[in-house]
């Protein structure tokens, strides 16, 4: 519940940035929302509690603006994703010259050791994945963390050696 | 000297070095184009056309050069020839102008980008594309350079491919640009089977044109041209970077379709029909665009309305039989737009991606040469007296007013003026004035010559180019020259009105009102919901006619309807209505016939 709430007023505060442009305007107004969350934070009836939150999203929606302001990085802004084109996995290393992999020497004699290190987890990490799904399917898209000692989370691999943000 | 030979060598000079830096990389595998290079050839090649520009305005001269023949079927020849009249040799200049100030932007603006090389020999070829098309004399070449400056534009917008918008974006261009096709392609196939030949000079002998081909050209104009109803792929298409919306979406590709119209513009001017449906349309797509741009956050998405409401104008014009004065308001927006994409690309790239004007305020400190031509811009935009806007602008309002057209489409026009005049005022003064309100303290400065020179020239042809061009093309029509004072400032009054009410929302935002959604601000906002209805609403209706036609058809027809049941439901519709009839009162009927015998017998008998 304490989540709900949260997330109700993280994006309410965002979408009256969207309409009071001016941070001055925006400033009174968040006051004045934060006094109205605050006066009913000690509620500890559940029933009444839900129902506020009820009725807290639907003003919400009613008075949502149209264009919200989204940051460029973000899912649905601007500049979200534009340079997935130029993300390379990181398989293509093994395609080198030997020539080009001499300009990193550290990496590459390194590199073995992290993928035998990878060949042999990955039996442990698909076993406690296939242990810790629900029968119908995965619920969420979160890994779960390395449970046992010396174990490594599942899926490591693909994390460690995910391409940059903002590539080269 | 031998005037003709002149001119003939230098426009061959500036094809060549156009072409050289685009085509030469591909033949052979030693030499490579720098971005450097291409700008350094396309300034020359700008400086070289200057030199036919200026043999043409004191000869006077149509030049048509006929390069070869394609002999398709007996009867009917392509010949590939290229049309040097007072349109495209101003067009060439300016077109190679602007390139050249978006090129040098492009090389600052996409300096990490690692395929630098191929997005300006992509920008290269869009200009090749799009100056077939200015210079074509027949329909086939136009046509050549209409699919050329329409694909080029598919991969421009879509150049970062990773993102889902920008592929969605690039794949709606194309389908529109496809829809538009359609009415060129009616109106090449009407003109070939007519006067048996696809030459522009051909084609205009015809003087009572038939409305279709009329309206099929009309139709690849709005295809083209984003008028209202084949719009929604021109704010879509921001998704690229800035300098190609800069180039295609302001400039050069989205005037082709008003540039065809110039073209065939002799077809109109007997047709009525035709002529207001350029008139309305255009004033509709005015009046709309701007609408939607007056609430738009997103400064690209502002630019880019303004630039479909430009082009409403300009349908206008040609709806008012101008087509000179559709080409002037064509070369000063040029200018201007193509400078106000380019400040804007500036700002953004100096906030790090930030598009959004919300979170953009006080750069007039911080950036002080770019805001002062994004103001220029803006002012010329409006139709500022004596800046570029004006002199064709102006011309039109006062044509508008003075001639006997739909009072509709002028009311239309008039109010997309002043809501001109409020757009462009709000932007300026969110993104310029008042406290900065950015997100991050960002190193933000213009000290690089490749922002500020292109941001200059082109700011010094905004207030030039109107005052050049005008002097120097003669009209081929009188304009009006008397007229009552209330009209001749009628333009400039509904901008001040325009101004006023920017103003006056202005002040509203500072006021402690809490803002709320009204029913004005959500039609705005959502693009007049012409989007989404379009496009869910005929493709899910098409799409379920199609799946109940595949799948139940053959069932129902074939095995039930011809059959069994067919013959079912025509018997029993027969049996149905007789069954009424049907009463069964066999004593009645019994009776009946005796009597009717009876009768018989008895007058036979008499």
């Amino acid at each position: 519940h304490q989540q709900r709430v949260l997330r109700l007023y993280k994006k309410s505060l965002r979408h009256l940035e969207s309409w009071c442009i001016h941070r001055d305007k925006y400033r009174y107004f968040a006051c004045l929302l934060r006094d109205r969350f605050d006066k009913n934070k000690d509620v500890k009836d559940m029933v009444k509690a839900t129902e506020l939150l009820k009725a807290g999203e639907e003003e919400f929606w009613a008075n949502q603006h149209p264009q919200p302001y989204i940051f460029p990085d973000s899912p649905g802004g601007t500049a979200y994703e534009r340079y997935e084109c130029y993300k390379i996995p990181e398989w293509c290393l093994d395609f080198w010259h030997p020539s080009e992999k001499a300009m990193y020497p550290d990496y590459f004699a390194k590199r073995e050791q992290w993928k035998k290190l990878q060949r042999e987890s990955w039996d442990k990490e698909l076993k406690q994945l296939e242990e810790e799904t629900p029968p119908d399917g995965p619920k969420t898209e979160a890994l779960p963390p390395a449970r046992k000692e010396g174990h490594l989370p599942p899926l490591w691999w693909h994390y460690v050696t995910r391409p940059r943000e903002i590539p080269m | 000297m031998d005037l003709t030979l002149l001119m003939n060598t230098s426009m061959l000079l500036m094809l060549t070095l156009i072409i050289t830096p685009t085509i030469l990389p591909i033949l052979s595998s030693t030499s490579k184009a720098s971005p450097d290079t291409t700008t350094q050839a396309i300034k020359a090649a700008f400086l070289t056309s200057l030199v036919p520009l200026t043999l043409f305005l004191y000869s006077s001269s149509d030049n048509i050069t006929y390069c070869w023949q394609w002999k398709f079927i007996t009867n009917f020849n392509i010949p590939f020839s290229l049309k040097f009249d007072q349109y495209s040799m101003m067009f060439f200049p300016i077109a190679l102008f602007v390139t050249w100030s978006i090129m040098q932007f492009a090389s600052w603006y996409m300096a990490t980008d690692p395929y630098i090389t191929k997005f300006f020999s992509y920008l290269s070829l869009f200009l090749i594309a799009m100056l077939i098309l200015t210079t074509a004399n027949n329909m086939f070449l136009l046509f050549i350079g209409w699919e050329g400056v329409g694909i080029m534009s598919f991969l421009l917008i879509g150049w970062w491919q990773g993102r889902m918008e920008a592929n969605t974006a690039a794949l709606q261009a194309v389908l529109y640009n496809r829809i538009g096709d359609i009415g060129l392609i009616l109106s090449m196939a009407w003109l070939a089977s007519t006067t048996n030949s696809w030459e522009l000079q051909q084609a205009i002998s015809v003087t009572q044109t038939p409305t279709l081909p009329l309206l099929g050209l009309i139709l690849a104009a709005a295809g083209k041209s984003a008028q209202f109803g084949l719009h929604p792929w021109l704010p879509n298409a921001m998704e690229g970077p800035t300098p190609v919306s800069a180039l295609l979406h302001s400039s050069t590709m989205v005037v082709a379709g008003i540039f065809l119209l110039i073209r065939t513009h002799p077809m109109f001017t007997n047709n009525q029909t035709a002529l207001t449906t350029c008139l309305c349309l255009g004033a509709l797509s005015t009046l709309f665009a701007a609408t939607c741009a007056l609430t738009q956050n997103d400064i690209k998405k502002i630019i880019a309305f303004s630039t479909s409401s430009q082009l409403g104008l300009m349908m206008v014009t040609i709806g008012l039989n101008l087509p000179q004065l559709a080409f002037l308001h064509i070369s000063t927006h040029a200018f201007f737009k193509a400078m106000l994409f380019i400040c804007s690309g500036s700002i953004i790239h100096n906030l790090n991606g930030e598009q959004d004007i919300r979170k953009m305020g006080g750069l007039q400190k911080m950036l002080p040469t770019t805001t002062s031509c994004l103001t220029i811009g803006n002012l010329a935009l409006m139709g500022t007296p004596f800046l570029a806007g004006f002199y064709s602008k102006d011309l039109i309002i006062e044509n508008l007013n003075m001639s006997y057209v739909n009072t509709w489409a002028l009311l239309l026009t008039l109010t997309a003026t002043s809501f001109t005049a409020t757009y462009s005022l709000r932007m300026t003064s969110l993104v310029q004035t008042g406290f900065t309100r950015i997100l991050t303290i960002m190193p933000i400065n213009e000290n690089n010559s490749n922002i500020t020179n292109p941001i200059t020239r082109l700011a010094l042809g905004s207030i030039m180019a109107g005052l050049l061009i005008t002097s120097y093309t003669t009209p081929m029509k009188t304009l009006p020259m008397t007229m009552p004072l209330y009209v001749k400032t009628s333009a400039i009054i509904l901008t001040i009105l325009g101004i006023m009410l920017a103003i006056e929302l202005s002040n509203m935002t500072h006021s402690i009102t809490q803002p709320k959604q009204n029913l004005l601000l959500n039609f705005s906002s959502s693009l007049g919901y012409f989007n989404p209805l379009t496009h869910r609403l005929m493709p899910m209706s098409l799409l379920n006619t199609g799946q109940k036609l595949s799948s139940h058809l053959i069932d129902l027809s074939w095995y039930k309807k011809m059959g069994p049941e067919g013959l079912t439901d025509l018997q029993l519709m027969m049996t149905k209505k007789s069954t009424t009839l049907h009463t069964g009162l066999i004593k009645t009927y019994l009776g009946s016939f005796a009597l009717s015998i009876l009768i018989t017998l008895l007058m036979h008998t008499d």
